[in-house]
């Protein structure tokens, strides 16, 4: 199925922009709700969740000035220095939208263990979204919902991904990514 | 947990409706950018007004 321009959604036409100076920069992928709803996943959201790998303070600067010079800016600072040195460094995520505007929003972070880079690695484009960005996998965010996030929206995420691809879905690789998640970030050991 | 059966249900009808459906993204369209441009509208007449950008910020932190 492809999708023709005029379908694409205000969310759509936000991440194409901004991944387009991301990609420029680093690895980035898209996760978590987002992944969803570009499935048909039939609810609202403000934010999109965006994770880069590691970059230098100097590297994301020039992200950064990337960004501001294209039309978009940090809801934190406008200073990239700052942004790295006082959020993302410390593990906080840092947000950005249109200049001038409230959302949609894109919420970044750097990736912080071998969970977030192994995502990256394995990172895809989704013929089915019809949308020229990275995501993370689809067998990730169901494990991330299931495993880790588990409101309500996640599991009815993770649901409607499911059935979607419910001939093609890898459940070894959930089971393993849940693993990791329970030793990662859980602290669980199986 | 997911809520109770009927709203399953839907979950499972609208999902399987997107797998087999192509026109799936022009039925969905006008309701999440509905979402959006509503909120966008509040958001700026909000930050127009005496202490609109702090009522903002807590409303953002809501949403998060």
């Amino acid at each position: 199925m492809k999708r023709e321009i005029k379908d694409k959604t205000i969310l759509d036409e936000f991440a194409e922009d901004f991944c387009k100076i991301v990609d420029k920069h680093c690895k980035y992928i898209i996760c978590s709700g987002f992944v969803a709803i570009s499935h048909g996943r039939s609810r609202g959201t403000e934010d999109i969740d965006m994770i880069i790998e590691k970059v230098s303070e100097s590297e994301f600067i020039k992200l950064h000035n990337d960004l501001i010079k294209n039309g978009f800016e940090c809801m934190q600072s406008q200073d990239g220095k700052k942004v790295y040195a006082y959020y993302l460094i410390n593990k906080d995520s840092v947000r950005y939208t249109r200049k001038g505007e409230f959302l949609p929003e894109m919420e970044i972070k750097l990736a912080k263990d071998e969970l977030d880079l192994e995502q990256i690695n394995s990172r895809q484009k989704i013929p089915f979204t019809g949308l020229n960005v990275y995501f993370s996998s689809i067998e990730g965010n169901i494990a991330f919902k299931e495993e880790l996030l588990g409101a309500e929206k996640d599991l009815e995420d993770a649901k409607h991904l499911r059935i979607i691809y419910s001939d093609k879905i890898n459940e070894d690789k959930i089971k393993l990514i849940k693993q990791k998640i329970r030793r990662l970030r859980l602290k669980k050991n199986d | 947990m997911i809520r109770d059966k009927s709203h399953n249900e839907q979950i499972e009808r609208w999902a399987d409706y997107v797998k087999n459906n192509s026109d799936w993204k022009i039925k969905l369209k006008p309701f999440l950018d509905a979402q959006l441009i509503i909120a966008s509208r509040v958001y700026k007449k909000l930050a127009e007004t005496k202490e609109g950008r702090k009522k903002i910020i807590e409303l953002r932190k809501i949403h998060r």
